[in-house]
């Protein structure tokens, strides 16, 4: 594979994997999970 | 990179499909948490009754690790992997079906503990170090790690979105779906018994030497001190941000920054680990985690410094994970790493015990968590100096063998 594409889709997935943990972090913010304390008491 | 009984099972199909277990893992067990209010409400359960289950998981996951981890020693990766993850899928359906305390604290405490025990850290890293060169070792480690805290990040808000869709009984055997994934990929864990150096030792012997050297019991104890903190902060930190007048909201949001940061910390520390001596890291992990909690405390409570604390706590939270069983293969060698890695694990888990309930207990009788984040800054302190006289030199009678 040339280094060109190499570098391309490195970065294609470096970007589609921060993507993935921004919208992770944003269910955090789903009003269910803060529904009760206790759901999150627990879940060490 | 160290060959492998078959031609496909390379060592990065080993570290992908051992990050995938670990995800998924690590990550289904990070939901119990969610059940509790549920499961409690539908059955008049108390919430003791639901925690002391989860405890017991604790208990039996940390117990069961040396023997996890001597049998993958001793009878294969693979086969334990598949027992393992069977045993957590029976757990989680069971858990399901659980009409009285006794069974939940058999499906959801005794089973899923003992399925977490075989398909988690100490047999996952085991297969991992037995596949990988003394240069790369601590890298994989460090990326296996990462693996299992994105399950942790990751299946967390997944397990809400399944309750709160498909309702708790169903939402419980869905993520035993899940679960069941780790049975196919327990084949690639098979290796075969590959041959190390150490082959000759027994398992007792193994463990009378381990026990007759000074450094496997600092890394036992510093290994404690990071349950402590970790099962701590997880558990009361968000109570904690709360009782100083802050919302729920930021309280989960910390919750979320330490699951994501410690993503990037478990990563970082194990390609450090690779570079730098792994005991002078542990050293700074846990000083690093003493001056960040004094700092908290004695800065003023707001929404910044709550999610700037969780951030660097997130960093330092998993890093120690390839650090601590990375140390384990260089001393003591791979021949018995699962099962040694297993009982610094289980030195990991009585602190995780202590450090939840020690946690609610101290508040129980102060009104005030301050006096167990001062305990935590001391058991820092006594962890780095601990980690500081580890000597990392294999042992003499595997120094000048090939691992």
């Amino acid at each position: 594979m040339k280094a060109q594409w190499r570098w391309f889709l490195t970065g294609v997935a470096a970007a589609l994997a921060v993507l993935l943990l921004a919208v992770i972090f944003m269910a955090y913010q789903m009003p269910e999970l803060l529904l009760d304390w206790a759901n999150i008491r627990y879940c060490g | 990179m160290s060959t492998t009984n078959t031609t496909w099972r390379t060592p990065t199909v080993i570290l992908v499909v051992g990050c995938v277990i670990l995800t998924l893992s690590m990550g289904v067990r990070h939901t119990a948490g969610l059940f509790l209010q549920p499961m409690t409400a539908d059955h008049g359960w108390s919430r003791e009754t639901f925690s002391f289950a989860i405890a017991i998981q604790n208990l039996v996951w940390g117990l069961a690790s040396p023997f996890a981890g001597a049998l993958a020693d001793r009878h294969g990766a693979g086969r334990t992997v598949l027992g393992a993850a069977v045993l957590y899928v029976v757990g989680l359906v069971l858990m399901s079906q659980a009409g009285s305390p006794l069974s939940f604290d058999l499906s959801a405490g005794v089973l899923i503990g003992l399925g977490l025990s075989g398909t988690t850290f100490a047999v996952i890293m085991g297969v991992i170090g037995r596949h990988t060169t003394p240069q790369k070792r601590s890298l994989a480690l460090g990326i296996a790690s990462a693996g299992g805290s994105f399950g942790q990040f990751a299946v967390l808000p997944v397990g809400q979105m399944l309750i709160s869709t498909y309702g708790w009984q169903s939402a419980l055997v869905l993520l035993a779906c899940g679960v069941g994934l780790i049975a196919p990929l327990a084949y690639a864990m098979a290796d075969g018994h590959k041959v190390v150096s150490g082959a000759g030792q027994s398992v007792a012997e193994a463990l009378r030497e381990a026990g007759g050297e000074r450094s496997f019991h600092y890394l036992f104890w510093s290994f404690f001190v990071c349950g402590f903190q970790t099962a701590f902060i997880m558990l009361h930190l968000p109570s904690y941000l709360v009782d100083s007048g802050l919302t729920a909201n930021v309280g989960m949001t910390a919750v979320a920054l330490i699951g994501l940061f410690n993503i990037f910390g478990s990563f970082i520390f194990g390609w450090g680990g690779g570079r730098y001596s792994k005991k002078n890291l542990l050293v700074l992990i846990y000083a690093l985690r003493a001056v960040a909690i004094l700092i908290f405390m004695l800065l003023p409570m707001s929404t910044a410094t709550a999610w700037i604390f969780a951030a660097v706590m997130g960093l330092l939270w998993l890093g120690t994970v390839p650090l601590t069983n990375g140390l384990v293969a260089q001393i003591f060698g791979l021949r018995y790493m699962s099962m040694l890695t297993g009982v610094v694990f289980l030195g990991h888990q009585l602190g995780s015990f202590l450090g939840a309930w020690l946690g609610g207990r101290i508040f129980d009788e102060t009104g005030s968590y301050l006096l167990a984040w001062g305990l935590s800054i001391g058991l820092s302190v006594l962890a780095a100096i601990c980690s500081w006289p580890i000597d990392e030199k294999p042992l003499a009678r595997h120094a000048g063998a090939t691992v």
